[in-house]
């Protein structure tokens, strides 16, 4: 198995799933409310990311082009279930505070636009690492907005108080918080991205 | 079954949870689409028909086959599937009996198959309307009217957002945060100002 | 030669610039300063030059670095400051001033792409984001008129706090020795510049004597909730308290000099109906039922963001079309 770093690097810059091609937002913006939801939700998504991408490009030739998208989602709904099922036996808490956006990342967009962009039109091998990319794009763009909400938030890291004395500024446990942050990230990766050219 | 418990689902679908400035569904679609009143009206109405056709569907098929047969862990595939299936099945219908209306759809109609708000108001239905795999009262009419709810919320996001969109086409917003960035920040803004139906009580 | 304008709202035919109207809003205010320094004593003027100052600060600060012309003398960094002060709490801390006056200005005014542009009113933006971010702090009020308290020392006495009117009414408590004077005079717990209804009336009435505003946004919105106070205001149909609803909160503040700015309201006389109306509902209505005793700088941001759908759609017919 060849391991094409480039196919890994452009998952987390150049084309990175949330700040770039701006995918899969709504679980990324409901959940980064703390960084263990943001770290399950990223972990969870880059398993059905690197599943689905492997059997999509074991069955590409098989499938025929007319109904190739219900396949594909029924390929992610299925490792979408083993994901939930498994959450729900060994990390209840995390579950219960991910509530539907676990089986919502049947219909997250990376998982189907990596699908049928790349996988299906790609082997195995370099099928895996693109998920490895993406996936792990993901989860850092996740961190990133974690840390934020809840650092700003809740004035903690991890669950651990940080800021002796510090207010936290409420809002950005709050849905408006994390449109905020967003906007404000987005805009500012497109300021040094502007300033760089 | 109570008057006050419709209320407070459309209170709560429309404004305090709005579907996208508050749950986060369809936010794809909304910040994409969003950028002219047309084609957001198209977009709102074709979604709020899905949300409820599947509200319906879904619902049935979870009491009557998964809830019977004990195997409501396939929730996800089985309402991914109807979802996909129905979308399909109106494209061909508005297809068949009407091609300027399907042309004026254009791409919107069969992306409305992965739009979270559609799969996610199905889910929503049976978190909060079955409890232990058993229906409450009224279950069925409190989530096909969640299903119109959360259509209604959509378009009233959509429709706000769109027309706010357009008008800043006349302003030099700054080069940074044009489109994207700018269009969360308003999102924000609105999902602040929603904020204040919180704690709604008839 | 002729030169052919081309712009966007406002579009003002008459020969006063934008600045003077600013301006003027800003000298028609002062009145309401004044009492809000008399009832709650140093504090409140502390809260008001942090709020100004912040201001106008913001937007130098950020004009220079997006390398625009620094327009700071046109007044209205300075009366986004001063109004987001007004609906503040007295004793909101420093830092909450600050913030909230950066926020108004950068993200409710500048990345719009500055004056004229906005679509949602600073001051409230500001107010709302504060709101949400440290709702202890901002529904923290300060006693008025505290006897016993040096007026000097209001600055650092850890003030006793009372509870607006509206707070009593939404806990479901009567309202105990206030009358209808005192709410005019601004005797009671509030936001430092909404509480002296006098004082804003004298400014209003100025702004509507030199035509800057006209009655039509500001009595239909306070017309609207009084009407629905007194229809569904008690236990009993048509038999709420209205004086009381249109003199609490507020609403006289909100209506006579945050639903009227130019910028964020319809152009048309139909869509400022629909508008003022629009606004007097929500505020009803969340007073009524909602969770928040006051919805006034909700129902003004909801209606914001309508403007420019209900613009769309009550645009004046064009002749020949």
């Amino acid at each position: 198995m060849k391991f094409e770093s480039k196919e890994f690097i452009k998952g987390i810059v150049k084309e990175n799933p949330t700040f770039v091609l701006a995918l899969g937002l709504c679980p990324t913006l409901a959940v980064s409310t703390a960084l263990t939801n943001g770290l399950g939700m990223g972990i969870a998504a880059t398993f059905v990311l690197i599943g689905s991408n492997i059997i999509i490009s074991l069955i590409k030739n098989i499938v025929p082009d007319k109904i190739r998208i219900p396949c594909y989602i029924v390929v992610i709904a299925t490792f979408v279930t083993i994901t939930e099922l498994f959450m729900k036996a060994y990390s209840p808490a995390l579950n219960r505070a991910l509530g539907i956006y676990v089986p919502l990342i049947v219909v997250n967009c990376i998982v189907l636009g990596r699908a049928e962009a790349y996988a299906s039109k790609s082997s195995v091998s370099n099928s895996i690492v693109d998920a490895l990319g993406m996936g792990f794009g993901f989860t850092l763009a996740l961190l990133l907005i974690s840390g934020i909400r809840e650092v700003l938030g809740m004035g903690t890291f991890f669950g651990h108080k940080i800021m002796k004395g510090y207010e936290p500024m409420f809002i950005f446990a709050l849905p408006s918080g994390a449109l905020l942050v967003i906007g404000l990230l987005m805009g500012l990766f497109s300021l040094l991205k502007n300033r760089k050219t | 079954m109570n008057i006050g418990q419709f209320l407070a689902i459309f209170i709560s679908a429309v404004f305090v949870y709005n579907v996208i400035l508050s749950r986060f569904l369809g936010l794809c679609s909304f910040i994409a689409i969003s950028k002219e009143t047309k084609p957001a009206i198209a977009m709102s109405l074709a979604v709020m028909f899905v949300t409820t056709m599947s509200s319906i569907i879904t619902w049935l098929i979870y009491q009557f086959l998964l809830v019977r047969f004990n195997i409501t862990y396939l929730r996800t595939i089985a309402f991914i599937l109807v979802i996909a299936t129905f979308v399909q099945l109106v494209e061909m219908i508005i297809k068949k009996i009407s091609p300027p209306l399907y042309r004026f759809f254009g791409i919107y109609l069969p992306l409305i198959t992965v739009n979270c708000a559609v799969l996610g108001v199905a889910v929503l239905n049976i978190d909060m309307f079955f409890i232990n795999g058993k229906a409450i009262a009224g279950s069925f009419y409190y989530s096909v009217f969640q299903g119109v709810c959360v259509g209604v919320g959509y378009t009233v996001a959509m429709l706000l957002m769109s027309g706010i969109r357009e008008r800043l086409d006349f302003c030099n917003v700054p080069e940074c945060v044009k489109d994207f960035p700018l269009a969360f920040i308003i999102a924000s803004i609105m999902s602040m100002s929603f904020m204040g139906f919180n704690g709604f009580k008839l | 030669m002729n030169k052919l304008i081309v712009s966007y709202s406002p579009h003002l035919h008459t020969n006063e610039s934008a600045a003077k109207i600013m301006w003027a809003v800003f000298i028609s205010l002062l009145p309401a300063g004044i009492a809000a320094i008399f009832i709650f004593g140093l504090a409140a003027l502390w809260v008001i030059f942090l709020g100004v100052i912040s201001a106008v600060i913001t937007e130098g600060l950020l004009q220079r670095f997006n390398k625009k012309k620094i327009t700071l003398t046109d007044g209205s960094a300075a009366l986004t400051g001063l109004l987001l002060s007004y609906n503040l709490p007295a004793n909101s801390p420093w830092w909450l001033v600050v913030i909230g006056s950066f926020f108004a200005v950068a993200i409710g005014k500048q990345i719009f792409g500055g004056l004229g542009q906005n679509i949602f009113n600073p001051a409230l933006v500001g107010r709302v984001f504060l709101m949400t971010c440290w709702p202890k702090y901002m529904t923290n009020f300060m006693k008025p008129l505290n006897t016993g308290i040096n007026f000097f020392s209001s600055l650092h006495y850890d003030a006793l706090t009372a509870a607006t009117p509206l707070m009593t009414v939404k806990e479901g408590k009567a309202i105990t020795g206030i009358s209808y004077w005192d709410l005019l005079l601004g005797k009671h717990g509030g936001c430092l510049g909404e509480v002296c209804i006098l004082a804003l009336l004298a400014g209003a009435l100025f702004l509507l004597i030199k035509k800057y505003i006209s009655w039509h946004i500001p009595i239909i919105y306070i017309a609207t909730v009084g009407l629905f106070s007194w229809i569904f205001g008690s236990k009993g149909l048509f038999s709420g308290d209205w004086i009381f609803a249109i003199l609490s909160g507020g609403l006289v503040l909100g209506a006579f000099f945050m639903a009227t700015d130019y910028v964020t309201s319809p152009l048309t006389r139909k869509g400022q109906v629909i508008f003022a109306s629009g606004c007097g509902i929500l505020t009803a209505v969340i007073r009524l039922w909602g969770g928040y005793p006051e919805g006034v700088s909700y129902a003004i941001l909801i209606m914001n963001a309508a403007t420019p759908i209900i613009d769309r759609y009550t645009k004046n017919r064009i002749f020949g079309r």
